[in-house]
């Protein structure tokens, strides 16, 4: 077999339309981002590998690429951008007026398995924001979001918001081992209730809180779905997460967006940095997620600055799969010339529509 | 769009759907025909193999599917799995020849259909296994010295017990499950708690 004529598994390449559909995604994409004042971060592709593990935790390391360089330092292909901002933000930008904000477009590679559509180098535009109070920067944010679906004329979208507080305040409580609580968290990811009534049997809690734990898998809706949870937690945490998410779903309903607003605290998957919101952004008929994001205060930290951060990222790969009406892909209209005999005469022509600002090809 | 799994799980899928008021008009069991509208108009069943119902729900190619739990773990499909029906029974286990022994220190030789499943068991013991993929009659394995042991699905263990196996480990219980696509279950979420409680009133009804 001669591998070298094919492209290693996850890879693509774009070309003709494809790929200008994929630079006018990325141009629209980044015009919502400059709209709202964020600055574009063109980071390195490769970073050293100890800074993605300090910012992803555990979960992502046996995705990474990773190398050792000539003078043994070991280094990483980036597998997501967030680690990469979040150190600028915290280590060159420190001094810079708060809140820092960032938007960033590009590659990034994991050993993913190769199904889904799923590449293993994909794009992702996404924006990050340091130091904002949470009330307001958590709002942007997604507001942001909101206005991409509408700049590219997505309607039947849905944005899934959480918080891992709410589940992190309940867990604090129960004080269970770290490997109940994954085999917890595993069960409430698949909303798996039969396994989920195996695992309350067997763990030494009281009834009162195996039905908080029942719960979490429904509570999913609107504003009824905060108050059902207030009702089932007393712990400080849990409850300030709902404080806050009401705050939110205020402010969409104010601005006529609530619908676009799914409270859902049965999701709990995700990276490890997350400590506040978190959400996901569906769309109908797509089955995978467009877009994710949440809140990550601990992450500038281990850089070296205490800053809270919030930020998300779409899919663009997955993106181009959805109708997007109001996208533009330029067309390629070129003046022909031709060659004619190859003295200057062709050249001299194509050089003066160029000035005018007309495209041009040369014919033989 | 729900994706069933042909073989042994089908006629009891289709016989809860039926309970739970979802018809298919034409007689699926028979037909070579794969994709099935029901009488209701609303709904749509695709048979596919087993294996598939796991990868049709994970791509959202159907919105839902009814398949084994073995299934499930095998792939490490990420789905949404909220309800486990009551059928399709059985236990995946590892066997070996009726009274042989197994050499805990030495490489294990494990003939399979659930590689996976295989790996995991053993990395999670930290015995080093040698996985020989099957893809049926994995029983024969140790009989004729292909392997030392066998991972394999088992319902009532009879087919263990003819070829002089035994049980020396259950890994794990399995039965059908009904599983959904993650975005299907957020954006179609009206339609997908309807079919969730009308299955889990027909699976009470029997």
């Amino acid at each position: 077999m001669k591998a070298y004529t094919q492209i290693p598994p996850g890879t693509q390449i774009l070309i003709g339309t494809a790929a200008r559909r994929r630079s006018a995604l990325e141009r629209a994409i980044s015009s919502v981002f400059e709209g709202w004042s964020y600055e574009e971060i063109v980071p390195p592709i490769f970073d050293y590998y100890d800074a993605f593990i300090k910012g992803m935790g555990t979960g992502l390391e046996e995705q990474i690429y990773r190398f050792i360089d000539r003078e043994g330092a070991i280094l990483a292909l980036r597998p997501e951008f967030t680690s990469l901002v979040a150190k600028t933000a915290a280590t060159r930008l420190a001094g810079a007026p708060k809140p820092v904000r960032l938007f960033y477009s590009g590659e990034v590679l994991r050993f993913e398995k190769t199904r889904g559509g799923q590449q293993r180098e994909f794009a992702q535009s996404g924006i990050e924001n340091f130091g904002g109070s949470a009330k307001s920067s958590d709002v942007e944010v997604l507001l942001i979001a909101v206005e991409v679906f509408e700049r590219l004329g997505i309607r039947d979208f849905q944005i899934n918001l959480g918080s891992v507080d709410f589940f992190g305040g309940i867990v604090d409580q129960i004080g269970l081992p770290e490997s109940d609580i994954a085999e917890l968290k595993d069960l409430l990811n698949a909303k798996d209730r039969s396994g989920l009534e195996k695992l309350l049997e067997r763990l030494p809690l009281e009834d009162r809180r195996k039905a908080v734990l029942r719960a979490i898998p429904h509570l999913t809706g609107g504003r009824g779905v905060i108050a059902e949870a207030r009702g089932l937690v007393s712990n400080e945490r849990s409850i300030a997460a709902m404080d806050h998410l009401e705050h939110i779903l205020s402010i969409f309903e104010g601005l006529d967006l609530s619908q676009r607003l799914t409270i859902d605290l049965g999701e709990i998957r995700g990276f490890d940095y997350y400590t506040g919101i978190l959400f996901r952004a569906y769309v109908r008929d797509m089955g995978f997620e467009v877009a994710s994001g949440g809140r990550y205060d601990g992450l500038p930290a281990s850089f070296g600055a205490d800053l809270p951060a919030v930020g998300f990222s779409f899919s663009l790969d997955r993106l181009e799969q959805i109708v997007m009406p109001y996208l533009e892909i330029p067309e390629m209209a070129p003046e022909q010339i031709s060659e004619g005999a190859g003295g200057a005469q062709a050249f001299a022509r194509a050089r003066d529509l160029r000035r005018a600002g007309k495209a041009v090809k040369l014919c033989p | 769009v729900i994706a069933l799994a042909k073989g042994r799980l089908l006629e009891p899928s289709l016989d809860l759907l039926s309970r739970a008021g979802i018809l298919f008009s034409e007689d699926v069991l028979n037909s070579r025909r794969l994709i099935f509208d029901a009488a209701d108009g609303r709904h749509r069943a695709v048979l596919v193999k087993p294996a598939d119902v796991a990868t049709y729900v994970e791509y959202g190619a159907a919105d839902a599917g009814i398949v084994g739990r073995d299934v499930l773990m095998e792939s490490g499909a990420d789905v949404v799995q909220p309800l486990t029906l009551g059928f399709g029974h059985c236990r995946i286990v590892i066997a070996r020849l009726r009274g042989a022994e197994t050499h805990a220190h030495s490489t294990v030789r494990v003939a399979t259909k659930y590689p996976r499943i295989t790996m995991d068991h053993f990395n999670s013991r930290g015995t080093p296994v040698e996985i020989i993929p099957l893809a049926g009659s994995i029983e024969l394995g140790p009989l004729v010295g292909l392997s030392d042991l066998i991972v394999d699905l088992v319902e009532s263990g009879r087919t263990l017990a003819e070829n002089g196996l035994e049980v020396v480990e259950v890994l794990a219980q399995s039965s059908a499950r009904f599983v959904v696509n993650r975005a299907a279950y957020q954006v179609k979420r009206a339609e997908i708690q309807g079919l969730i409680q009308a299955l889990e009133g027909a699976g009470q009804q029997r």
